[in-house]
């Protein structure tokens, strides 16, 4: 009785840990958000149901959610890749930013008669320059054993100043003054789905590439033995698993979605390349792949999530002169108490094993 | 002339990352990689503008804002050691945290977006008398001295004693490159962990002041500038040893100082400003390659 009772009992504690997994860290959220609310005298409960009504209320506001949304599909799926093969990208923030600008260069430099050819050729180069950028630290890494998370940290930095100074030198827009390229051609703008809202084809294609994402982890070969270096490096190359490879593999995908996001971004939403490319788009798909566990299904809630609260942010600052930063302090605090319960759940792990 | 003014500008520039990457490289020596130096930088300047403002004192400030660091620090700490939360994703949160926790309050509490200025900020008092800086080369950068400059260059000096040379700095230092050793000496390592992240964070706090009290005199948002980055950039490439680490940071400091000069010559002061990335990135691939030849050799 006891034998047989044990495995179910562990079973649904296993899923009760894993459903509470994925709701603490927003849960953890806003009991933070809410105790700043209360601070300065405001109610929670009525904030939190303006910023639902200004995401979803209309269909002009899920819209603009989407629309916000797009972005953190790609980072999230960018980071994630990296995260469960259990290699520490963080830079995804610069490759999302270099890719950005080399779609937006072929939008404006290529001449327009190529017509709607531009796009995918914009989204190829962005793919291509980011696929590199993300392939030098994982070279490094996978050869010389150099920390991934300094090297990606530091390469954002380089893709921010190298970017700035082409947006303000040679790239430079001779009409529109400061830190910006021309505007690319009509012909390699993206599909504005729902006008007048800037939600365009870019999100479609986050779509897919999700799908895609939740495929390659849990149908191909290549997924799978990812996610078993992600668990344990010392059994995947005991069952023949190159770790160099894997972790070449999974940084190059992650520049390439990487790089098509900022394609995305560049020729659906902005239609140039500017200075503040990306508000941090890169580090809040670490949030979204953190609050996602990883999962293709967890991804869409995570980035609708942000998208929301980006997008709800900006109209409920100015309906109730509540500062906008109100969606860093909820994005900060996802980011720390996702990890804070990945710690936990190991912990319990380990006691089970004893 | 213009030596004078660079070492001048080079050495008040200096400071800051200086004091992140001494409380950086502190709390390496104990095995955590502090990647949110930057926001308890800018938790230090904004703390410093306020109490300065507020009671008139400079040290009271520079000290507010120090504890402001190290408070931070703590929970910081208490994340990683007690929860067990992994260090970069937290870093990096904490960032986001602070960061909004100080733009709430700058448009809340005082209905600004971006900058705060306060009536009758007291600024850093120069040590010198002013009149040094008539002394060709070094003097306007004598002139230039304040006390949390030299409580900077004082620590650098005492750092290398403290850890090689005092219990607390062995014990430190074991906890981070030899936990299993610090393990079975019976060492609190958990303890050790949290004082380090809370001197990490003293610094920073510290070092936020400077930047906003030394000449400025108000806070911005964008005021760190990812100075608490270039900060780690210097602990790694000084390899976590005081001294080297410090010059480190005052090659930073010059090429700051430099690329300010530069923007009026023409030259991009975007790219200068990547060059201690890049300088990191070399000093990543050298000690990697150098490892990877050592094991190479005895296999």
């Amino acid at each position: 009785m006891a034998e047989a009772a044990t495995p179910l009992r562990e079973r649904s504690i296993e899923r009760l840990e894993k459903g509470f997994g994925l709701v603490f860290p927003f849960f953890a959220a806003l009991v933070v958000a809410s105790l700043v609310l209360l601070v300065i005298g405001k109610n929670p409960l009525l904030v939190f149901s303006l910023i639902a009504e200004e995401a979803f209320g209309s269909t002009n506001r899920i819209a603009a959610t989407l629309s916000a949304t797009t972005p953190l599909l790609f980072t999230g799926v960018a980071t994630a890749i990296c995260f469960r093969a259990g290699v520490f990208n963080v830079g995804v923030e610069g490759a999302f930013v270099v890719g950005g600008l080399g779609a937006a260069f072929i939008g404006f430099a290529l001449p327009s008669s190529l017509g709607i050819l531009l796009v995918p050729i914009g989204f190829a180069l962005a793919a291509t320059v980011s696929a590199f950028w993300l392939a030098v630290p994982g070279y490094l890494l996978a050869r010389y054993e150099i920390e991934e998370v300094v090297s990606t940290l530091m390469l954002n930095f380089v893709a921010l100043g190298v970017t700035g100074y082409l947006v303000n030198g040679p790239l430079l827009s001779e009409k529109s003054g400061n830190n910006v390229t021309p505007l690319i051609h009509e012909s390699a703008e993206l599909v504005r789905l729902i006008p007048p809202s800037t939600l365009h084809a870019g999100f479609l294609v986050g779509l897919f590439i999700l799908a895609a994402y939740g495929f390659w982890i849990r149908r191909t070969p290549a997924g799978i033995e990812s996610a078993i270096v992600g668990q344990n490096r010392r059994f995947a190359s005991a069952v023949g698993i190159s770790i160099p490879a894997t972790i070449i593999l999974v940084m190059v995908i992650s520049g390439i979605v990487s790089g098509l996001g900022g394609a995305s971004h560049a020729l659906g939403q902005l239609h140039r390349f500017a200075e503040g490319f990306s508000p941090g788009y890169g580090f809040t798909g670490m949030a979204v792949a953190l609050l996602g566990r990883n999962t293709a299904i967890g991804i869409l809630f995570g980035s609708i999530l942000f998208g929301a609260l980006a997008s709800a942010g900006t109209t409920v600052q100015l309906f109730s002169d509540i500062p906008l930063d109100i969606v860093n302090i909820i994005e900060g605090t996802v980011m720390i108490f996702a990890v804070v319960e990945l710690g936990r759940i190991a912990l319990f792990r380990r006691k089970a094993v004893k | 002339m213009i030596v004078d003014q660079v070492l001048a500008s080079s050495i008040v520039l200096t400071t800051p990352i200086l004091l992140a990457a001494i409380g950086g490289l502190i709390n390496r020596q104990a095995g955590i990689v502090n990647i949110a130096l930057d926001a308890k930088m800018l938790a230090g300047a904004f703390v410093s503008v306020i109490v300065s403002s507020v009671t008139g004192s400079w040290l009271v400030a520079v000290l507010a804002a120090a504890a402001a660091g190290a408070l931070i620090g703590l929970f910081f700490s208490l994340a990683i050691t007690r929860m067990r939360a992994d260090m970069i994703v937290a870093g990096l949160g904490l960032n986001f945290l602070i960061a909004g926790l100080i733009g709430f309050v700058l448009s809340w509490s005082f209905n600004s977006s971006g900058t705060l200025r306060m009536p009758d900020v007291q600024l850093l008092p120069k040590i010198l008398p002013q009149s040094l800086s008539s002394v060709p080369v070094v003097g306007p950068m004598m002139a230039q001295i304040e006390p949390v400059t030299l409580f900077a260059w004082i620590s650098v000096l005492v750092l290398p004693f403290v850890l090689s040379d005092t219990r607390f700095g062995l014990r430190l230092r074991a906890t981070g490159n030899a936990p299993q050793v610090a393990h079975a000496m019976g060492l609190g390592s958990k303890g050790l962990q949290d004082m380090s992240t809370i001197i990490a964070g003293f610094f920073s706090g510290l070092g936020g002041a400077h930047l906003a009290l030394a000449s400025i005199g108000l806070f911005n948002e964008g005021l760190s500038a990812g100075r608490g980055f270039i900060a780690l950039a210097a602990f790694y490439f000084g390899r976590n040893m005081p001294v080297p680490t410090a010059l480190v940071c005052l090659l930073f400091g010059f090429l700051d100082a430099v690329q300010i000069r530069m923007q009026t010559a023409g030259l991009p002061p975007k790219l200068i400003g990547t060059i201690p990335y890049f300088m990191v990135l070399v000093a990543l691939c050298w000690a990697g390659w150098r490892s990877v030849r050592a094991r190479d050799r005895t296999a």
